[in-house]
Order: C-alpha cells, then sequence, then structure tokens
C-alpha cells in the first residue's frame, strides 16, 4: 500500500494523470464534433431522400394520373423499410400508406415535420405477442408533407430511429475508446513512474549509505546513457571530490599534528631539563634559548598553516593588484644570489622585463623564496659538479611563464605524483624539487611558476597526463607549502625550460 | 623615552611594561580603547603601542582619530591579523609600523627605538655619517675616511636603512621589510649573507668596525 502511495506520488504519475484528463476532454469534444458532423450528414442524406421520392411521386401523377400515384404509393408501403408513406384525400382522411394517423397541422400546411407515428405490420400481422394483439410498429419520423394539385395530401417521409442507433453506435465506439486510453495511460504510467522511482531509489539509497559514513559508495551507472546516469555519473565525480577533500583533510591533520607535535614535545623536554634539581645556571639559560627557538618554529609553521588555510579558501581578492613580476622575480633572485654563491652555486637569471601580472605581490615573493631555498638546498649534482640555479621569466601567450630549474639529482621517479599533494615531506636528503605551479587570477593574465629538477634528465613535452608526473610541487614544509593550493594553483604540465641541456 | 601602551591583556601588558621598563622606557598603561584614547589625546608620547582588537574602541579608529586630530605620534599596531590585506589596512590607517602577534621582545623594542628615531628632524637629512663613514643619499655616495667605496643600488639601500638608524637595533625582518618590501621570514640566513657582504666592504681594513651584530636582535651601526 505503502509503495502504492509512493507510486501515487511521484511527479510521473501525476504528470500521466493530468494527460488522460487532457485527453478525455480533447477525445469528447472531438467524439462530439464527429456525431454531430455524421447526424447532420445523415439527417441530410434522408430528406434528400425523402424529397426525390416526392419529385417521383408527383412526376407519377403529372405523367400517368392519380391512380399510377395511389398505386406507387400502396407498393413502397408494403415494403419493410423505413419508408413512412400516407396518402389522404382533401380533407386529410387516410386512403392509402402504412401509417394511418398523421398529426393534423403535417397535412394542414405543406413541409417538413417530425413527429411520432404508429403503423400495423405491412406483412399482415406481426408475431403474436404473449398477451393481447401485436403490438403497431411505431418510432419517430422525418417527412415532407405536400398538396397535390387536386387537393390531396401526400406525406413521405423516414424512420429516424435508424439514425439514431447510429448515434448510439459512435458513441458506444468512442465509450471503449475512452475506457481503453484511460486503461494504457494507466498502465503506462504507472510503469514509468515505477521505473523512475526505482532509479531514483538507488540513488536515494546510496546517498542514504552515504549519509550514513561510507564514503567509498558509488550510485550505479547504467548502460542506458539517459539523464538518471548523467545525474548518477556527476554525483560520484561529487562523491570522488568530497572523498579525497576528506582523505586530503585527514592527511593534512596528520601531517599537522606531526608538524606540531615534534616541536611542542622538544620544548617540552627543554623546559623539563632546565628545571631538574642538577641543573647549572648555564644549562638553564641555554634550554631557555632553545625553548624560544622552538616556539618560534611552531609560530612558523602555524603561520604557513593558517596562509595555506586562508589561500585555500579563496584568492584573497582585496590583496590583487597589478605588479610587476618581472621586478619580483628579480628581486628575489638578487635576494638569495649571496647565498647561492656562498654555497658555491650560480644562479643564471633570463627574466623578461616588464611583465605585470594582476596578483598578491606577497605570495607570488613567498613562492619565489619558496623554490630558491630549494632549489639552492639541492642543486648539487650527483657528479659533484658546480651546483646551478636557473631563474627565468617570459611571458607566453597569456601566461606567465617562471621557472625555477636546478640541476641537482631530481625527485626520485617514486615520489614525484607523491609530492604534489599537500603537505608531503620527502625524507631523503638530497632531493630536488620540481613543482610547477600555475598562479590562477582573475584576470586574464595567468602566471605560471614552474621549477623543473634534474635538468640533465630533459622532461618531455608529455601529454597533460603523464606531465604532472614529471613535476612536483615544493615540499619542504612549512613554508614551501604556500603557494601549493590546489585551488589557485595548480598544476601546469606543458612548460618545461631546457636549461643545462 | 615615554611609550603608552593599550593592551587588553593584562598578562601581555604587564610582560611588555617591565621588559620596556629594564630596556630604559617609561611606560603608561591602558586597558580599553576609550581610555586608551583619551591618555594618548590627553598626554604627550614617544611612542604609542596600540593593540587592534581591544574592548569599547578599535584599536585602528583610535589611530584615525588621532591622525585626524594632526597628532602626529608614531604608532606601532599590534595584531594577531598578520595577513598582507591587514597589515594594509592598519598602515592605511595612520600606523607607522605593524607588528604580528606573537613576536619577540627584540623585535618590538627595535621597532619602537626606530619609530621614536623617525619622529625626530633627522628624517629628511640628506647626509648621514657614522664614525668615519659618510653616505650622500643625493649623489648616492659612500666614503669611510675618504676613501670612496662603490655599493651595489640594494647593498646602497641597506646601509642607507643602517645609517638612518645608527646606534639603534634593526632586526633582520626590519631589513626584509625596509629594504626588499617582503613581509615574511626567509627560511635561511638570507640577510646575514647580504650584511657580510655589506660589512666586508666597509669595514675591511679597518681596525673598528662600525657594522656590529647584536645577538639574538640584529645589527646596529655605531661608533
Amino acid at each position: 500500500m505503502s509503495r502504492f502511495a509512493q507510486v501515487w506520488r511521484t511527479s510521473t504519475v501525476r504528470l500521466t494523470a493530468t494527460f488522460i484528463a487532457i485527453f478525455i476532454v480533447f477525445a469528447i469534444l472531438l467524439m462530439a464534433f464527429i456525431g454531430w458532423q455524421s447526424s447532420i450528414q445523415i439527417q441530410r442524406q434522408q430528406t434528400d431522400d425523402i424529397d426525390r421520392e416526392v419529385r417521383q411521386f408527383q412526376r407519377i401523377e403529372a405523367n400517368q394520373g392519380i391512380r399510377a400515384l395511389a398505386f406507387a404509393v400502396g407498393r413502397l408501403s408494403s415494403n419493410p423499410g423505413p419508408g413512412i408513406y400516407f396518402l389522404g384525400d382533401a380533407s386529410g382522411l387516410y386512403l392509402l400508406g402504412n401509417v394511418t394517423d398523421v398529426p393534423a397541422e403535417v397535412l394542414i400546411d405543406p413541409g417538413i415535420y417530425t413527429f411520432d407515428y404508429e403503423r400495423p405490420d405491412p406483412l399482415g400481422a406481426g408475431p403474436p405477442g404473449p398477451d393481447g394483439p401485436p403490438k403497431p410498429r411505431g418510432g419517430v419520423a422525418v417527412v415532407r408533407s405536400i398538396e397535390l394539385d387536386n387537393g390531396m395530401r401526400l406525406v413521405v417521409g423516414r424512420d429516424v430511429v435508424e439514425r439514431r442507433g447510429y448515434s448510439a453506435i459512435i458513441l458506444q465506439s468512442f465509450l471503449v475508446g475512452v475506457v481503453g486510453i484511460i486503461l494504457f495511460s494507466l498502465i503506462a504510467g504507472g510503469i514509468t513512474a515505477r521505473r523512475v522511482l526505482r532509479r531514483i531509489d538507488t540513488i536515494q539509497q546510496t546517498s542514504t549509505k552515504i549519509m550514513s559514513g561510507n564514503l567509498s559508495e558509488r550510485v550505479p551507472v547504467t548502460r542506458r546513457n539517459d539523464e538518471f546516469d548523467a545525474l548518477a555519473t556527476n554525483l560520484n565525480a561529487m562523491l570522488d571530490r568530497i572523498e579525497k577533500l576528506l582523505q586530503g583533510l585527514k592527511e593534512v591533520t596528520d601531517n599537522v599534528a606531526h608538524d606540531l607535535k615534534t616541536p611542542l614535545t622538544r620544548l617540552r623536554n627543554q623546559a623539563e631539563a632546565a628545571l631538574r634539581d642538577n641543573a647549572t645556571e648555564d644549562t638553564r639559560e641555554r634550554a631557555l634559548a632553545s625553548v624560544i627557538g622552538e616556539s618560534d618554529r611552531l609560530i612558523q609553521t602555524f603561520n604557513a598553516l593558517l596562509m595555506i588555510a586562508r589561500a585555500e579558501a579563496g584568492a584573497p581578492s582585496g590583496a590583487l593588484t597589478e605588479i610587476d613580476v618581472s621586478s619580483i622575480v628579480a628581486d628575489v633572485a638578487e635576494l638569495y644570489g649571496p647565498v647561492a654563491e656562498d654555497d658555491g652555486i650560480e644562479i643564471v637569471s633570463a627574466i623578461a622585463e616588464g611583465v605585470t601580472l594582476n596578483a598578491n605581490r606577497e605570495l607570488i615573493g613567498q613562492a619565489m623564496v619558496n623554490l630558491l631555498e630549494n632549489a639552492i638546498k639541492y642543486a648539487k649534482p650527483e657528479d659533484g659538479g658546480p651546483g646551478k640555479i636557473a631563474v627565468e621569466l617570459e611571458r607566453a601567450n597569456d601566461w606567465v611563464r617562471i621557472v625555477v630549474a636546478d640541476n641537482g639529482p631530481g625527485i626520485p621517479a617514486a615520489d614525484r605524483e607523491r609530492v604534489l599533494e599537500r603537505f608531503v615531506r620527502l625524507e631523503k636528503a638530497g632531493l630536488s624539487l620540481a613543482p610547477v605551479l600555475v598562479w590562477r587570477s582573475s584576470t586574464p593574465w595567468r602566471a605560471c611558476m614552474a621549477a623543473v629538477s634534474n635538468p640533465g634528465q630533459r622532461p618531455r613535452r608529455a601529454s597533460r597526463a603523464g606531465a604532472s608526473s614529471q613535476l612536483a610541487r615544493l615540499a619542504r614544509p612549512p613554508a614551501s607549502a604556500l603557494c601549493l593550493k590546489n585551488e589557485h594553483l595548480s598544476l601546469a604540465p606543458a612548460i618545461y625550460p631546457s636549461f643545462f641541456v | 623615552m615615554k611609550i603608552l601602551l593599550i593592551e587588553d591583556d593584562r598578562e601581555a601588558a604587564s610582560y611588555l611594561m617591565q621588559a620596556l621598563d629594564e630596556a630604559g622606557h617609561v611606560t603608561h598603561h591602558a586597558a580599553d580603547g576609550e581610555s586608551g584614547y583619551a591618555m594618548a589625546s590627553g598626554m604627550d608620547y614617544d611612542v604609542l603601542i596600540i593593540d587592534r582588537m581591544l574592548p569599547r574602541r578599535d584599536g585602528l579608529s583610535i589611530v584615525e582619530s588621532l591622525r585626524a586630530e594632526d597628532d602626529q605620534t608614531p604608532v606601532l599596531i599590534l595584531s594577531a591579523l598578520g595577513e598582507v590585506d591587514d597589515r594594509v589596512t592598519g598602515l592605511r590607517a595612520g600606523g607607522d609600523d605593524y607588528l604580528t602577534k606573537p613576536y619577540a621582545f627584540t623585535e618590538l623594542l627595535a621597532r619602537v627605538e626606530v619609530l621614536a628615531r623617525r619622529s625626530s628632524p633627522s628624517e629628511a637629512a640628506t647626509n648621514y655619517s657614522v664614525g668615519g663613514l659618510s653616505l650622500d643619499r643625493l649623489s648616492r655616495k659612500v666614503e669611510r675616511d675618504g676613501e670612496t667605496i662603490l655599493l651595489q643600488p640594494r647593498e646602497f639601500r641597506l646601509l642607507e636603512y643602517l645609517m638612518k638608524n645608527a646606534g639603534k637595533v634593526v632586526t633582520r625582518t626590519m631589513l626584509l621589510e625596509n629594504v626588499w618590501d617582503y613581509h615574511f621570514d626567509p627560511q635561511t640566513n638570507v640577510i646575514d649573507v647580504h650584511m657580510s657582504r655589506l660589512r666586508s666592504k666597509i669595514d675591511k681594513g679597518h681596525a673598528s668596525p662600525l657594522l656590529h651584530t647584536v645577538r639574538g636582535a640584529g645589527y646596529m651601526i655605531r661608533d
């Protein structure tokens, strides 16, 4: 019952019912029109017949005289057909015909009339009734009455009961049709509703399971490729994204816990050590100094986390201004030049001048700093040769491309996918990181920031899908995590420098 | 130096007052925006340290009102809001410097002392000299004991900033902010490397160094 009620409540059934109602109204109108038209047609045919007969009688009377007419009327009257005939004298008294009684007004004024009639059986007596004399036949007649030249009255007509029977047939078939249509529509509507309901039910069941916590559930997609499948595909894509986000959140939480707990533990240990009874003044002072150091590191981590959260929440539109990217990149390269030089690393820059961008100066600066700090850390070729870093900026169509490349060993192939995830820390030392980051801004200008490690192994101009494995994003937490927001920065595979090749 | 501290966190305030006192400054304290504004406009201070979020009256509105009354006392804004936008609004409201919580006291002290100097007339000087070192801002010439020293443009700006604040401690963050215009902490010793280059150009071959490293705080140029 509840299932029936459910089906009944579906929009499909309601829609079907509405359509049935509309259909019936139109069918009735159509049938009525057809019935009306055909009854008019039949009536016209009957009057035509009557008129033709009347003319025939007139011709017979004119050509052959009254006796021939009386003979013709008598012959036709004895036929069992629908014809109605009456011949009376000038006073209207019955002489001949298959009806004996005709209303007076029909005889007084010639014209067309409809009246109830009775007539005896033309072949004598009808079958005797169970009780009493045989009932005379009767009905409704349409007649034309005329006055002959000698004053006699002739009435010629047709029984209309036949015509009525015809209308009844039309009405009957109409009713059968309508009932059939209603039944058929109800069945079709019900089936459609059930089918739709079943599809919706599967989606509903899946979402219920998901709501109860099983995020790996997916809405089944059929091969029909209809609108429900499109919906299911979209829902599944949404679920994938949600699942990934949740997974990311979990990873972030884990990493944050790691990044914060480790220094907190050290902090606590040092404070404890300072409080120990045998601690000297000197050790206490050192412990306190390192407590400050640890808290500073904590603050840095925390700031980086905040920045990431901010950036992931959306670009701070207020901070976007037209800035000279060329000068930022050049500034940062210059800022780190001496540091690199002290490490025996040469920075080669090729920076196009006057490239502007609607962006946040601090964020681009910070991103550049992160990239360069990583490059300096890892620009140490395996063959022991001198380290080199290339800083490149150019305008390519509607992109601004910023590349920071080093000639270190690069990220191990196994880590290249992983390093694109958020907050990844590569444990092994001596890795070059190869981030390719795209700055997405609201203006036609976008920037792409790239750092490709291990230029000796020249990255192919790979397809989009294959390319991301060539790339990695900065993975030195916390500071370098800054610019690695999925929302603002995405991977731009197509762009590689060919430095040091 | 006379300092007014408007800060609602009593613990932070008493710590700051004690530390400023040890550094030789007289510090008054106001615990909310209204009384802070009354004190700031009623008395003459060298520097105002104003927390951004205060009970009864917002820190930025105090600064705006003071500036509207043509009170040009240097203001250091303290805030837990550290984004670029927040800094920009803080400085636009009339603040002279912006420090994000949490901060090291040495950083705050260095900034307060530099701020107090800023209000003195030496701001407009075209010429700085410390010991035998002189810097001409117009001709962009640097000499030590009559000998011309050639500096890169950035080194010149670095030295210019140090000499403008001669005798005061300048932190690494302050250098990064004022010379490079970046407001974040680099992870590496990037400022130290620049300073050691500058030092080698200025102090090499001279018996008495002018550029000093202040441990745990930053740098200072003095006789």
